[in-house]
């Protein structure tokens, strides 16, 4: 099996997204303006919610991909529904960090039940699940299955939890800076463009991590 | 013929008792717990009973549910179900439902030592309590029947089951403390429709789901 | 009648069936033999849909069994090494349940009267859960009986049988080869295969040669 980074497409990609990362840290840190009362903890916003973005279209294609497993009965997407559920757990842990740091100097304390954070917490929770059946469910063969409708289920999930959430401590606003659409053009064509970048950026972290993961199953039914 | 998986259901249940038994002498261990931990000052129970008795069904729950899982792997009789030319969805119709029957028999029983024990009055209107309760059990059954066909034969099935089954029925629990409170304090439908239409959106989506999926996961 | 290709099945990456293929033949018998490991089971199992595998594909009666109507499967009957029965319940219990899934009348009078042929009439309303593996076996061959099937699987079914039930079972099985009924059996025993065989396959370590 190749090398991932031998083919000049991946190569170029990994360039450009590099270049486009530093861009977007410089872009955020110096180019955005200064919201009053929230100085730099407001700056978190563009990595906090690309990543929450990232995150939940990450479990989308991990639902996808289960699906496609059942109709198809292709190992193939299997592996992007391991790979995209690894993904969109990394990111999901990032919101779960952001999160509370924002958080702690603007509302005082790192963790008041905000719907879409408590949304995102109970997913989290699923998917270590998830990873633990992977890891102690027996026959990998048997285990691909129930991880894909785990994946389906956990995503059907996932608006009935936040509608839950949300009326279940309505007292508690979602962070205001969620609106993004409604903010100046200062703010929101930055915001957009990390939205972007960080979407290109997943979909190299995807295609990298179902060639690890093939790689891996290779070597493993080589032995 | 799914009158007669869940004829069998029963049936079986009704040899062994295993699944009630265990279902009820659990539940009342949890009340007794409920009451050591919580000094059994009626002023603050009130305002956690409905909490508390919705954890007790589900811990229950996982209980039952695991139960009627495992039995169907003594002498590989689960073999008998998928390998007969049925619809696999109505398997998972019977567990559910057989599920569903259960635990209402564990709460009917268990209602009156948890009032009485935890000093509490009985909510003032009944048959609107017991309506929404059986609602209420018909959609953590939906989700616990998924997750334990999922789950049965997984290795260490009986710790994944409850790993995977609380936070996905979160919402159900959010709503059955919040249908619950209401109905004690006596507050108007209006107040709580919201939380009604999420139980009645878990048993449909989950049941679809389930009906659909397990054509998929019974096999070995 | 049936027709199993390039079947592959694996348990954690370790290939317990390699592109196993053969076809079968209405009113014939197949034998399967092979060293304990080697993937017997699994097959019948794969056939049966009680096991998922990777690869492959299975035409009974020309109707593919992946993605065919649960019903294609009703005149096709598993009987594996263990009862596939409830222990709680009685022989007469689980055989009505079991003739009930294949949409089959179950009669109780016929019931008793088969468990009676083969022995078992004075337990019949025990539950199973206190047969002895002989029993079980002759509850096994009485549940043949009854079930109206074009296709038999069949793993070991001489298996802890006494004397008698050597007899019992080899009289049943002759009386279907010479009914024209279409049977698949893993068998250990050389003599009997060839007995009963019109077609003896070995499976060595999941790779199926033929004999």
């Amino acid at each position: 099996m190749q090398f991932f980074f031998h083919n000049k497409s991946n190569r170029v990609w990994l360039v450009l997204i590099i270049g486009l990362m530093l861009f977007n840290i410089w872009n955020i840190v110096v180019n955005t303006p200064m919201v009053p009362d929230q100085h730099w903890a407001q700056k978190i916003f563009y990595v906090h919610v690309p990543s929450a973005w990232v995150g939940f279209l990450s479990y989308f294609i991990v639902m996808v991909a289960g699906i496609m497993y059942f109709i198809k009965g292709d190992e193939h997407w299997d592996k992007v529904g391991l790979a995209a559920a690894e993904i969109g757990t990394l990111f999901i842990s990032l919101v779960l960090i952001t999160g509370p740091i924002w958080a702690t100097p603007i509302w005082g304390q790192p963790w008041i039940w905000e719907p879409r954070l408590t949304t995102t917490l109970i997913l989290f929770l699923i998917y270590i699940g998830y990873f633990m059946m992977r890891a102690f469910g027996g026959h990998a063969e048997r285990v691909k299955r129930y991880a894909a409708s785990l994946g389906i289920i956990a995503f059907v999930d996932v608006p009935i939890i936040f509608v839950s959430v949300k009326f279940w401590a309505p007292e508690i606003q979602s962070h205001p800076q969620v609106e993004m659409t409604s903010q100046p053009p200062g703010i929101l064509i930055p915001f957009l463009l990390s939205l972007g970048i960080f979407t290109v950026l997943y979909r190299l972290m995807l295609k990298y991590r179902i060639h690890v993961i093939q790689v891996n199953y290779k070597r493993v039914a080589d032995v | 013929m799914f009158l007669t998986l869940l004829k069998k259901e029963l049936f079986v249940e009704f040899r062994t008792r295993e699944i009630t038994i265990s279902m009820i002498v659990f539940g009342l261990a949890i009340i007794l717990t409920f009451a050591f931990s919580s000094n059994v000052s009626p002023v603050i129970i009130v305002n956690f009973a409905p909490g508390m008795f919705w954890i007790m069904v589900l811990f229950v729950t996982v209980i039952g549910v695991h139960r009627s899982f495992a039995y169907e792997k003594e002498f590989d009789a689960f073999s008998m179900l998928i390998s007969a030319p049925i619809d696999r969805g109505l398997i998972f119709l019977s567990k559910w439902i057989s599920g569903f029957i259960f635990l209402t028999i564990m709460e009917i029983l268990l209602f009156i030592p948890f009032y009485k024990f935890l000093m509490i009055d009985f909510p003032i209107q009944p048959w609107l309590a017991l309506g929404t309760t059986i609602l209420i059990n018909l959609a953590i059954m939906v989700v616990a029947s998924l997750v334990s066909g999922i789950a049965m034969r997984a290795r260490l099935s009986e710790v994944l089951l409850p790993i995977l089954l609380f936070p996905l029925v979160s919402p159900v629990i959010i709503s059955a403390t919040k249908i619950s409170g209401s109905i004690m304090r006596g507050e108007p439908y209006a107040l709580w429709d919201i939380w009604l239409l999420i139980i009645l959106t878990v048993i449909v989506v989950f049941g679809l789901v389930g009906y659909t999926l397990f054509d998929f996961i019974t096999e070995e | 009648m049936l027709s199993v290709s390039n079947i592959s099945k694996s348990f954690n990456y370790r290939s317990v069936l390699k592109d196993v293929s053969f076809t079968l033949n209405a009113g014939e018998t197949v034998v399967i033999m092979g060293k304990n490991g080697a993937g017997k089971t699994t097959l019948l199992r794969i056939i049966a849909r009680i096991m998922a595998c990777e690869k492959g594909k299975i035409l009974f009666q020309n109707q593919n069994l992946f993605d065919g109507e649960p019903s294609i499967r009703k005149k096709l009957l598993y009987i594996g090494h263990a009862p596939a029965m409830y222990t709680a319940l009685s022989a007469i219990e689980n055989l009505t349940l079991a003739l009930n899934l294949r949409y089959i009348k179950a009669n109780a009078s016929k019931i008793l009267d088969r468990l009676n042929h083969f022995g078992l009439g004075m337990q019949a309303n025990d539950p199973i859960s206190i047969y002895s593996q002989g029993m079980l076996q002759r509850l096994k061959l009485a549940y043949a009986e009854l079930t109206d099937w074009d296709l038999l699987l069949f793993d070991e079914p001489f298996t802890g049988l006494d004397q008698d039930g050597v007899a019992l079972m080899d009289k049943a099985l002759t009386q279907w080869i010479k009914e024209g009924k279409t049977m698949c059996m893993v068998l250990h025993n050389m003599e009997r295969a060839k007995q009963y065989g019109d077609q003896i396959l070995y499976l060595n370590h999941g790779v199926m040669e033929s004999l």
